[in-house]
């Protein structure tokens, strides 16, 4: 128990944000002091800049399919913005610097709420423009300094020697990169950090789960702009010099390099790939003269030898290590697998093969209680939970499903079977809201949804699996769970900061899994796990947010015939408490768990009824079972 | 009158450029899912290398031509088996941003500072093949003779890959193969070595067109960024699927940036037209090509 | 065409896997020339996957033999020379080119000349089983209706001019009659003296037409012997559809 504590509270895990923040500015402040004003002292401070803008790109948009060419404009403004002021106003740089944060983020917010309407080529294509638009207006802007740069006169850091400047200089930055890396880890160990991994992972999976895309989007790109731009403002105060070149596509291009190169998942990924591509710049005069052949060259290098960069290389290696290591400690083979799922307390279902040891399906720990359901879905009355009427779906003449209807009570088993391509995945779709009918409405408890976004749904009390697994790798089965608990459209990015809810949803994950008798999974990586546990894991992280209504998609494909039975027994104590929806290939399971079984044909309902009449049927028979 | 109509065959000559290699990327896109985002470095490859043979070595013409199409066939050929294969068959699909994007990026970065050290930074052109004035067209509109080249060179290489997708088992299937990847291995096409000759083909081409087109505006080393950067904006307008739009889009951004650039101004007409763009994509995405542009 | 009685297909210890998932085990069994096989099964449980093995798109261990000789893993070229073709499951057309160019494109395995190839016999004898697809042929494959895109797929398989066609679920998503007239077609690629394999769900239509079923279950494969008697195993109520 206190293990499965100390891992919903993360506290037992290593680099936490203070770890990592700690890490970070201790070894950056202790080059910036030892190097001074030498040239290895000045490289570190650039770099150190960049490495500014480089950790929001790796909350922004690192974990995405998606890529937003906006850094450098934001950089770029944040310089020319601190010059301005420090040219204009006399303003010392270092006060200059909130200010063009905050100005930042009010442009982006109004850019942002545009651009992130868009998503992949498009948001690739729009957003590509923006470095050229802005470089084609700096050019020509003589206040700016037109295509060549802006100098200004205001140190970072105020003082008479020149030594005294670069230090200050030096340590000031460090502590500006300090804070932003600080925040981004906050963030990536929250639950908005939790939601980033799963968006990153499958889009479509992640709005099933209830996790608010859009909002996001636009959220990661004011904060990734306001990074940028205090990224820039200490490169004015630094370099005491802004080239025109900073907003434009090369530049972006370089901190994109920069990121990927040292890993774009990682913070400290992304401050070292700024080091190590600035230090290699300045390596040596031949390196500086022709940066772009050796830019070109070390990331092509570094990604063939592994996407995530340098920092995937290392973990790579670590996870080597522990490997060999553990081999050795462990003597005769690997990791031996925990021995599948225990027996759900409470359920009545043959042979169990239970992990030896564990605490027991003891003292109601496992029950579940319709009083828990309950809270989450009002009482059901006389409408029907789900409501299906004349659902059809076309895709360019074929007729996938074709005027389907079907009602659902608040509670029970219910199949849904039908040849290969008779639409059952497709009316699934409809009903989860990833797939919008041509024609006919959708109704849960009487309310029309079929307007409705998945993410929407979710939260109105739908659940769902998909026949392929999509879980996140690197993180642990409790944290994937938790997933579809972090109730993500009351949060946003600034919350996330100041007090993580993930404790909160690692709990109810915790539950969830205390539930199916998969405790002793908890803290295993998602990826060590044989694809079964994989499957019941995705199944633990849909009954999680205990829905009202469930939808599975073949759940029992690749199960073995002892898993099947446990599942049997489980959707059994489900169909006490909430409504089930299962797409199912194997009869026979079909035929032992529900009550009610949906066949399709051609898009069509051809039979309706409990299982013996289905078994009956000659309708069904020659349909499916031709033997 | 006049201004419009030479602004316009200004923008068809390097609008035609945009046209082919946009082709290019959407037909190597749809066979390869990566994005060739160095095929104005290869343009000007062919440009400053023809250049250098020619004026600094005192090669014969001809023999510049030949040497360095064959030296930038055979480096593609090489990238292509040696980066892209390796980039394709290790990285899992869901690496694709990585792949799709980066590696080609990676590519003209380097490529341009191979160019560096072997050119130098000046502005250079590859000899005029056709010398002369520009021609008169009556009724005052003008084409600069390098501008027929262009057009020819464009309008040949469109007819030929017209012609062999139409009239070729082996276009057909290369149309396959852009189709359904599935089913084009079905029927034993070997997709890899279709996609290998699509790049090393878009490569040449592309010298061909930097040789033809570089006495009209002079090339430097890095010249190459913005002719990729538009020509995948134009093969983005094709939805990267659809070669015959993005033809037309890389058209009508030549059309539009030298009206703008004589129109508006010849310092911010290009920035306008990047802002026009951009308002386009955002304001009706599929219009534009995009399929799975918006959100859900 | 080839002696009858021979090894058509042979295999021996093969297992397909998708990265980690193993989705047919250690299958071993063997189709004589001339025969017809249903393969039948639940969905997901390794039908697909062991026709994607033989042919080489999928990745497999074990050995496969085709007319006796070795097939090298991986080589769908080598496959289709030596005799076997695949028609895909839901088919796997060029939607956007034409229903002639998509058949045409199934002789690829044997020549590179577009005229040769619609001047071959093995193409206008697969566009000759489908009468219905004459007035259809310039029309791109993607606007027809299912049952003419199987009609295209099968046909496209055929232009191959294989010595062993093997369909993948030739009925997914028909109509009851079209069905019918696919199931015709093949049954006549059968009396020309093709060896065929055809995978099916629900096998009540493949038996009437083939000699033997292998089952596949959870990537397991238990092949019959050939049975001597034929022909539709009873069901419950004696008939139903045809």
């Amino acid at each position: 128990m206190a293990g499965l504590g100390r891992l919903i509270t993360g506290r037992a895990r290593p680099g936490g944000p203070l770890t990592t923040t700690g890490l970070v500015v201790l070894a950056g402040l202790v080059v910036v002091l030892a190097f001074g004003q030498q040239y290895a002292g000045s490289v570190l401070v650039l770099a150190f800049t960049y490495a500014i803008v480089t950790t929001g790109m790796a909350v922004q948009i690192g974990f995405s399919q998606q890529i937003a060419f906006s850094q450098s404009v934001f950089m770029g403004l944040g310089a020319y913005g601190a010059a301005l002021l420090n040219t204009h106003l006399n303003l010392p740089t270092l006060a200059a610097a909130p200010i063009v944060m905050v100005g930042s983020g009010l442009l982006a917010l109004l850019l942002g709420s545009v651009v992130t309407r868009a998503s992949g080529l498009a948001l690739a294509v729009a957003t590509i423009m923006l470095p050229l638009i802005a470089t084609g207006y700096v050019s020509s802007a003589g206040y700016l300094g037109g295509s060549v740069g802006m100098p200004l006169a205001g140190n970072l850091w105020q003082a008479n020697s020149p030594d005294l400047i670069a230090a200050g200089n030096g340590v000031i930055t460090v502590i500006a990169l300090g804070l932003v890396v600080f925040v981004a880890s906050r963030i990536l160990n929250s639950d908005v950090g939790l939601e980033l991994y799963a968006l990153g992972v499958d889009e479509r999976t992640a709005a099933s789960m209830g996790i608010s895309t859009p909002r996001r989007k636009l959220e990661l790109f004011v904060l990734g702009s306001m990074f940028a731009s205090l990224g820039g403002a200490v490169y004015a105060g630094t370099q005491l010099f802004v080239p025109a070149t900073l907003v434009g596509s090369a530049a972006e291009l370089s901190l994109l390099i920069m990121l990927f190169v040292g890993g774009r998942r990682s913070i400290i990924g992304a401050v070292v790939g700024a080091l190590a591509v600035e230090y290699v710049s300045g390596a040596s005069e031949w390196v500086s003269v022709n940066i772009l052949l050796v830019e070109g060259a070390l990331i092509t290098v570094v990604l063939l030898v592994d996407p995530e960069g340098l920092a995937g290389i290392a973990a790579t290696l670590r996870a080597g290590l522990r490997a060999g290591l553990q081999a050795r400690r462990q003597g005769s083979g690997g990791l031996a697998e925990v021995p599948g799922v225990r027996e759900p307390a409470g359920a009545a279902a043959a042979g169990a093969v239970g992990a030896a040891g564990a605490a027991g399906a003891a003292a109601g720990a496992g029950r579940l209680r319709v009083s828990d359901w309950e809270a989450v879905a009002p009482g059901a009355g006389d409408v029907p939970l789900l409501e299906c009427s004349g659902v059809s779906k076309d895709y360019g003449g074929l007729h996938v499903l074709d005027a389907v209807s079907l009602t659902l009570p608040a509670r029970g088993r219910y199949g849904l079977c039908g040849p290969n391509g008779a639409g059952k995945s497709t009316l699934l779709g409809v009903i989860g809201g990833t797939v919008s009918p041509s024609a006919g409405r959708v109704l849960l408890s009487g309310t029309d949804v079929t307007g409705l976004q998945p993410q929407q749904r979710f939260y109105l009390g739908m659940s769902r699996t998909f026949q392929a697994v999509h879980l996140i790798t690197g993180r642990t089965v409790l944290d994937n769970v938790a997933v579809s608990c972090l109730r993500s459209q009351r949060s946003s990015i600034a919350a996330g900061i100041a007090r993580s809810r993930l404790d909160e949803a690692r709990e109810r994950a915790a539950a969830a899994l205390d539930y199916l008798g998969m405790r002793g999974l908890a803290g295993r990586e998602v990826s060590s796990l044989t694809l079964e546990s994989q499957r019941m894991v995705e199944f633990a992280r849909a009954i999680a947010p205990r829905p009202r209504l469930l939808l599975l998609d073949e759940p029992a494909a690749g199960l073995s015939e002892p898993q099947r039975d446990r599942l049997s027994g489980v959707l059994h104590a489900l169909g006490e408490v909430t409504c089930v929806l299962l797409v199912e290939h194997d009869l026979g399971l079909v035929a032992q768990i529900t009550e009610r079984i949906f066949v399709l044909d051609y898009g069509r309902l051809v039979f309706q009824g409990s299982p013996a009449e289905f078994n009956d049927s000659a309708v069904v028979n020659s349909l499916l079972i031709g033997q | 009158m006049m201004k419009f109509g030479n602004l316009v065959i200004a923008g068809i000559v390097t609008g035609s450029i945009y046209a082919v290699f946009a082709v290019c990327v959407a037909v190597w896109y749809r066979v390869s899912n990566i994005l060739n985002l160095a095929v104005g470095d290869f343009a000007m490859t062919g440009a400053l290398g023809v250049d250098y043979l020619s004026r600094v070595e005192n090669w014969p013409l001809p023999l510049s031509i030949l040497a360095t199409l064959a030296a930038v066939a055979a480096f593609g050929y090489c990238y292509d088996r040696v980066v892209l294969s390796l980039a394709q068959d290790r990285l899992r699909r869901h690496e694709g941003i990585v792949v799709t994007f980066f590696f080609t990026f990676a590519l003209s970065f380097f490529i341009e500072g191979i160019a560096q050290i072997l050119f130098g930074t000046n502005v250079h052109a590859a000899p005029a093949l056709w010398p002369g004035n520009s021609l008169s067209l009556g009724g005052g509109l003008n084409i600069e003779r390098a501008g027929i080249l262009v057009l020819a060179c464009a309008v040949i290489s469109g007819g030929m890959f017209a012609l062999y997708i139409r009239y070729t088992l082996s276009g057909k299937a290369i149309e396959a193969s852009g189709e359904n990847y599935l089913g084009a291995r079905i029927v034993g096409i070997d997709t890899r070595r279709y996609r290998r000759s699509i790049f090393v083909i878009t490569a040449v081409l592309a010298g061909i067109f930097g040789i033809v087109e570089s006495p009209i505006t002079g090339y430097t080393y890095i010249s190459g960024a913005v002719i990729s950067l538009t020509g995948f904006i134009a093969a983005a307008y094709g939805g990267f699927r659809n070669p015959a739009r993005a033809l037309l889009a890389g058209l009508a951004i030549g059309v539009l940036e030298a009206l703008l650039g004589g129109y508006v101004s010849a310092e911010y007409g290009d920035t306008v037209m990047y802002a026009i763009l951009a308002a386009l994509v955002l304001a009706r995405p599929r219009a534009m090509g995009f399929e799975s542009a918006v959100s859900n | 065409m080839s002696e009858p009685g021979g090894t058509a297909l042979g295999l021996t210890g093969m297992s397909v896997s998708y990265g980690n998932l193993v989705a047919v085990h250690d299958a071993t069994f063997s189709i004589a020339t001339g025969e017809s096989v249903a393969i039948v099964g639940p969905n997901g449980n390794g039908k697909s996957s062991l026709l994607m093995g033989i042919v080489g798109l999928a990745r497999r261990r074990g050995e496969v033999t085709i007319f006796g000789a070795p097939a090298p893993a991986g080589d769908v070229m080598w496959t289709a020379r030596r005799g076997l073709t695949l028609v895909p499951e839901r088919r796997q057309l060029y939607p956007n080119l034409s229903a002639a160019d998509n058949v045409v494109l199934g002789c690829y395995s044997w020549t590179r000349s577009a005229r040769k190839a619609r001047r071959s016999d093995a193409y206008g004898r697969a566009l000759d089983l489908f009468p219905d697809l004459r007035s259809h042929l310039r029309q791109a494959a993607g606007t027809l209706s299912g049952g003419q895109q199987q009609m295209v797929a099968i046909a496209r398989g055929l232009a191959a001019d294989p010595k062993i066609l093997a369909v993948d679920e030739p009925c997914l998503g028909l109509a009851e009659a079209v069905s019918k007239r696919v199931y015709e077609a093949l049954a006549l690629v059968h009396e020309a003296g093709t060896t065929l394999i055809v995978v099916e769900e629900a096998p009540k239509r493949a038996l009437l037409i083939c000699d033997r079923r292998v089952e596949v279950r959870n990537g397991v494969v238990r092949a019959g012997a050939a049975p001597p008697a034929a022909g539709p195993a009873p069901s419950a109520d004696g008939g139903g559809r045809s």
